[in-house]
């Protein structure tokens, strides 16, 4: 799946917790340098956002029309 | 780093516990208040057995759980954490606890010592859990609606707790106010800004987290927190004028808003990719449906104000609405919360070495089912109870304590599983 923001993108939206967290740390660990991630969730995933601070990870959230929030990630 | 998973900054599971066992012994009392207190317990709203049992039910039952349930949920939901959430949950859970009995008793016996005792304690109690939860999440930027609707549920809160105080002391001192327009008031504050914001706000996230269903749409999401909030406030100002239009136009406008998110709600449910119906949707569904009916009753109300003179109108309206709406609603959620919790913490206890078992395994479906049932048939026979009394509110009374004492057996069984599996985690290796 491509998006406009990024072509990596995990959508987990219709998926149950752990497996958006699972999925977006694996995806981390292969994210080529210079690289973007975009994971897509119903909700704001604020356990996940200190995991990513605690790991020199940046993000950026949108909250969409549809009530998609789109969570861009990368390494700064 | 699945590890992580954000146990770090969940409270200990005793924290959230404590309030969700405790919460369906109030129901088992409000059920047996009234199996005792004769036939005309239900004729009128003012009762001191309908008075009493509506505060078991709200403060007892529907606080308690909320109150618990938010500690738990703040720091996954809006990344704030809790100063200190063990000591902070044991006095919250003891004060609301002592509280409600409090000002059950007082209503039962007509104490006006009790009242003034209920405020007191009351009042320090929810202030404290006030200053906790407020204090964690007002730094916190609102960058999602379910932020923002955490905010103005606990404002909602506030304006509950004052004017429950305000009524306590009246009815202790014995002072001259307009008293069923205030109760009218504290009660659209307590169930609408409070209890209702703060299950919107919660909805956001649960319903499509555990039901997989398609979103709420951002801009009514953002909206409708603070449209309630705003009805509040103007239904304060039309107090304050003595005006009863106001009131019921009001009152009015809640109940459109109100139908309109139970209807979506409900909507998005059957959308739902999840196909098994389980007990939490099955307590939804009639949750939602009996908000709806009670919701119809507040705006017909608001047409045809004639309507309330009968004397059962609001018990009908509460039943529905507390009963039907609000406490199947919590129960539904309970179920799923609960055996997570317990997965959750026997995970990270057993830190990767030893799992723990299904969450699907900690609670099982049909003890489950079988208390719901129980619920239902309580509910039919509350709600038929107010019509004829005479055979059917002892056993309407019954039931419903029956019900909530099933609701605490099945709460226990998962903690008996945790307490076996962390038994069995601290003996050493090979014994």
């Amino acid at each position: 799946m491509t998006h406009p923001k990024s072509s990596r993108v995990i959508d987990a939206r219709y998926l149950e917790p752990p497996e958006p967290f699972v999925l977006t740390m694996e995806a981390l660990d292969t994210l080529p340098a210079g690289e973007k991630l975009l994971l897509l969730l119903f909700r704001e995933p604020h356990p996940l956002y200190k995991v990513l601070k605690q790991n020199g990870y940046a993000y950026e959230t949108e909250l969409v029309a549809d009530g998609t929030f789109e969570i861009l990630i990368w390494r700064p | 780093m699945q590890a992580l998973l954000s146990f770090d900054r969940a409270p200990p599971i005793a924290a959230p516990l404590r309030f969700f066992l405790t919460a369906p012994l109030f129901g088992v009392l409000a059920g047996l208040l009234l199996l005792a207190a004769g036939p005309d317990a239900l004729a009128s709203r003012w009762t001191p057995a309908a008075l009493a049992a509506t505060h078991l039910i709200t403060v007892g039952f529907m606080l308690q759980v909320m109150a618990g349930a938010l500690m738990q949920i703040l720091p996954v939901a809006t990344g704030a954490s809790l100063a200190r959430p063990l000591p902070t949950a044991r006095l919250v859970h003891g004060g609301l606890t002592v509280g409600a009995m409090t000002l059950a008793g007082a209503f039962l016996f007509g104490s006006p010592g009790g009242f003034v005792a209920a405020a007191v304690v009351l009042g320090a109690t929810v202030a404290l859990f006030l200053f906790a939860t407020g204090g964690a999440v007002l730094g916190i930027p609102s960058t999602s609606p379910t932020i923002r609707g955490l905010k103005l549920a606990l404002a909602g809160l506030a304006g509950a707790l004052a004017l429950g105080v305000a009524l306590a002391l009246t009815l202790g001192n014995g002072w001259s106010i307009n008293l069923p327009a205030l109760a009218d008031l504290h009660a659209g504050w307590g169930l609408g800004a409070w209890a209702g914001i703060l299950l919107v706000a919660i909805s956001y996230v649960v319903v499509p987290m555990f039901q997989l269903t398609p979103p709420y749409p951002a801009r009514q999401s953002w909206w409708l927190p603070p449209v309630i909030v705003g009805c509040l406030l103007l239904w304060s100002l039309a107090f304050a004028l003595g005006s009863a239009e106001g009131t019921r136009l009001v009152q009015g406008c809640l109940a459109v808003a109100g139908m309109g998110f139970a209807v979506f709600t409900l909507r998005l449910q059957r959308q739902r990719r999840r196909a098994r119906a389980d007990a939490t949707f099955r307590y939804w569904q009639v949750g939602l449906g009996c908000a709806i009916a009670a919701l119809a009753m507040l705006l017909l109300a608001a047409i045809r104000p004639e309507l309330t003179e009968w004397g059962g109108w609001t018990p009908l309206f509460g039943i529905v609405f507390g009963a039907g709406g609000f406490m199947s609603l919590i129960v539904g959620m309970l179920y799923k919360i609960v055996p997570f919790l317990t997965w959750l913490h026997l995970q990270n206890a057993g830190q990767g070495r030893v799992f723990a078992p299904n969450v699907n395994k900690i609670l099982p479906d049909k003890p489950m089912m079988w208390q719901m049932r129980a619920h239902f048939t309580a509910l039919v026979l509350l709600a038929a109870a107010v019509i004829w009394p005479g055979p059917l509110l002892a056993l309407a009374g019954l039931a419903f304590a029956v019900a909530n004492g099933w609701l605490a057996a099945n709460l226990l069984s998962t903690v008996r599983l945790y307490r076996r599996h962390m038994a069995a985690l601290a003996k050493p290796a090979g014994a």
